[in-house]
């Protein structure tokens, strides 16, 4: 709790401190990625005002290795995870949005809720030399509870149904054609296993190169920070993505050993291992809507 | 001297002084004048030389409507009596189109440069549609080919100034219908902000043309066509089609910075940030490239295609591109905008 009131200061100095700014919309940078999602990560854009987006992705199976292969067209006879979802924009700066996710992993039937606010956007005279926002995710799994009292989907209260993500991005467009992002992020469960941890820290980071006005290359890794004794079966997340720009339309095409969305799953819960062909196809399309 | 002629000569002084003193009343009465009728309404005096009242006159506006019609206006929503307003479009507010001000010195003036060059000296978009400056002493709206886009919807639109806005609201904003309150706001709004005569730039001969008619009926006949004459009472509208291939010269014969004036007073003003609609345009290569790729053929990505067509709302995807007809880009700005275009692409 006290290291959300440290955060949470040092935002609200933050914001302050370069709030004049802000001011002339005219002078800020645009576009430092083109989707509120870089791969898994949240990217520093956010939904406009009255605007509303509607969310299709779709992970498949292990491309290679013991599961994938020819015998599972590559991953697509598979689903690792499906995310319908919807976000809205309340205002230039806030959003929020509703998913519902099949679940990978243990969890199933996921929903989640999601909040954010981007407080400070690079300017283009480099008054403000990043853009920063900040995420917080709340998922529940209405899953039935397991029997096994062993297993963390063995719900004995509500609140181990819950499970929370919050996520800072940082993010500075270098040039009209090449964009990087930090995430630092922290994903709390109320109940792991005894190899595990509640509380998991974990830094992302990802790049963007684009190709042209609708094309563009992304790479995203995420690095989980954790003591040597515990965790010993998860992998860090690692992702490649093409995405497509169009007049409305963002489509991204990517391969991740992550199986599942959000903070929850792609850094709490991903066990695939590229090396070991566990890596797979995915989209997502969005579509922007204003309302 | 005798007594006789002393009187004669002091009566002769007295009348020569009297005539003097009322000389010098005439003279001050009629400045007096000059700076009354400046601050009078164009309508009122027009009407008082001859002119019909226009359908949508108003005796005075309300300040508090006023205000609520400039919010509508600007930000396409407002409240009214505790009533909370809907938004009317949530595509468009009306100055994403329409600037609130003059667009050039001399109001008369349609020439699209001379227009551009106001804009840029004063900070002003470079828009598809006409100011709302004066729209108060129109008499007439969407004029020339805009029935070949609007059709039927237009006829009743052009002599009516609300109906103008209720065609505007509901389909040139994607809208709704403006409610009758919301309606009302808006003509108070127009009336407050309707042509002074001093906002007609008469010269002092000119003025004095008019006071005179005014004040003593003579030159009535005259001083109205002068005030007519003196703004633009309707705005002309020739919609060209896209320039024909063989004729574009895909900037090769334009100026790129008038080119970079267009671009950054009409295109990025709607562009930037995506601010009214998904293309985001900044004048980085990218953009340039994504413009100058697509500058052949007819398609809506085509610059050449889209300043004179522009684009039409559809489901899901209802703000569009207003196209610019030939009075408010000419087919030279055009070309000096793909020269800026090619100079960002670095082509």
């Amino acid at each position: 709790m006290s290291r959300l009131v440290l955060i949470t200061v040092v935002l609200g100095l933050l914001n302050s401190t370069f709030l004049n700014a802000q001011e002339d919309k005219k002078d800020l940078v645009s576009e430092t990625f083109s989707s509120v999602r870089i791969i898994n990560g949240n990217s520093t854009e956010t939904l406009k005002k009255r605007q509303w987006r509607y969310i299709i992705a779709h992970r498949f199976g292990d491309a290679l290795g013991d599961q994938g292969g020819i015998q599972t067209a590559f991953g697509f006879d598979n689903a690792a995870d499906i995310r319908f979802g919807f976000d809205f924009g309340i205002t230039d700066n806030l959003m929020v949005g509703f998913s519902r996710l099949k679940g990978s992993g243990p969890y199933r039937s996921i929903l989640e809720g999601s909040a954010k606010y981007r407080f400070l956007t690079q300017t283009q005279d480099n008054s403000v030399p990043v853009s920063i926002s900040f995420s917080g995710s709340v998922y529940g799994t209405y899953m039935p509870s397991s029997e096994d009292i062993s297993s963390v989907t063995y719900f004995e209260r509500f609140a181990h149904r819950m499970m929370y993500g919050s996520q800072l991005t940082i993010a500075r467009k270098f040039h009209s054609r090449f964009s990087m992002a930090i995430m630092p992020t922290y994903v709390h469960r109320n109940l792991v296993q005894p190899t595990d941890v509640n509380g998991l820290f974990s830094v992302g980071a990802a790049a963007r190169i684009r190709l042209n006005k609708s094309l563009g290359l992304i790479a995203e890794y995420f690095y989980n920070i954790h003591g040597a004794d515990v965790r010993d079966e998860y992998e860090n997340s690692l992702g490649v993505a093409l995405e497509w720009l169009t007049n409305g339309h963002t489509f991204t095409f990517n391969f991740t050993n992550a199986r599942g969305f959000g903070e929850l799953q792609y850094i709490a819960l991903t066990q695939s291992d590229w090396l070991e062909g566990q890596f797979r196809f995915g989209f997502s399309i969005t579509r922007t809507f204003k309302y | 001297m005798t007594k006789t002629n002393f009187f004669l000569v002091f009566l002769l002084s007295v009348m020569i002084s009297f005539g003097f003193i009322l000389k010098s009343n005439e003279n001050t009465s009629e400045i007096t004048l000059i700076d009354e009728v400046e601050r009078l309404s164009v309508t009122e005096v027009e009407h008082a030389l001859g002119a019909p009242l226009p359908n949508h006159y108003m005796k005075n506006y309300d300040e508090e409507l006023a205000k609520i019609g400039e919010q509508l206006i600007t930000e396409g929503k407002a409240n009214y009596n505790g009533e909370k307003g809907k938004v009317i479009s949530p595509y468009f507010n009306c100055t994403d189109c329409h600037n609130l001000v003059k667009e050039t010195e001399d109001i008369t003036n349609l020439n699209p440069q001379d227009r551009l060059d106001y804009a840029v000296g004063n900070d002003l978009p470079y828009t598809a549609g006409s100011t709302f400056f004066g729209i108060y002493n129109r008499s007439k709206y969407y004029n020339g080919d805009y029935d070949k886009k609007y059709g039927d919807l237009v006829i009743d639109a052009r002599d009516t100034l609300e109906n103008a806005i209720q065609l505007c609201a509901e389909y040139c904003a994607s809208g709704r219908k403006l409610v009758p309150w919301e309606l009302e706001a808006i003509m108070h709004y127009y009336k407050k902000n309707e042509l002074e005569v001093a906002d007609l730039g008469l010269t002092n001969q000119e003025m004095k043309l008019v006071n005179t008619a005014l004040n003593r009926e003579i030159n009535q006949e005259e001083a109205l066509t002068l005030l007519q004459t003196s703004y633009v009472n309707r705005y002309p509208a020739t919609f060209t089609g896209a320039m024909p291939e063989n004729k574009r010269s895909y900037g090769s014969k334009g100026n790129p910075e008038n080119g970079e004036k267009i671009y950054r007073s009409a295109c990025m003003f709607c562009h930037e940030n995506s601010r009214v609609t998904y293309l985001n345009l900044t004048d980085d290569v990218l953009s340039g490239q994504y413009l100058w790729n697509h500058r052949e053929g007819y398609d809506d990505l085509s610059v050449y295609q889209v300043a004179r067509w522009g684009t039409y709302p559809i489901t899901g995807r209802k703000q569009y591109m207003p196209l610019y007809t030939k009075e408010k880009m000419s087919d030279d700005q055009l070309e000096d905008l793909m020269a800026y275009i090619k100079k960002i692409a670095n082509k």
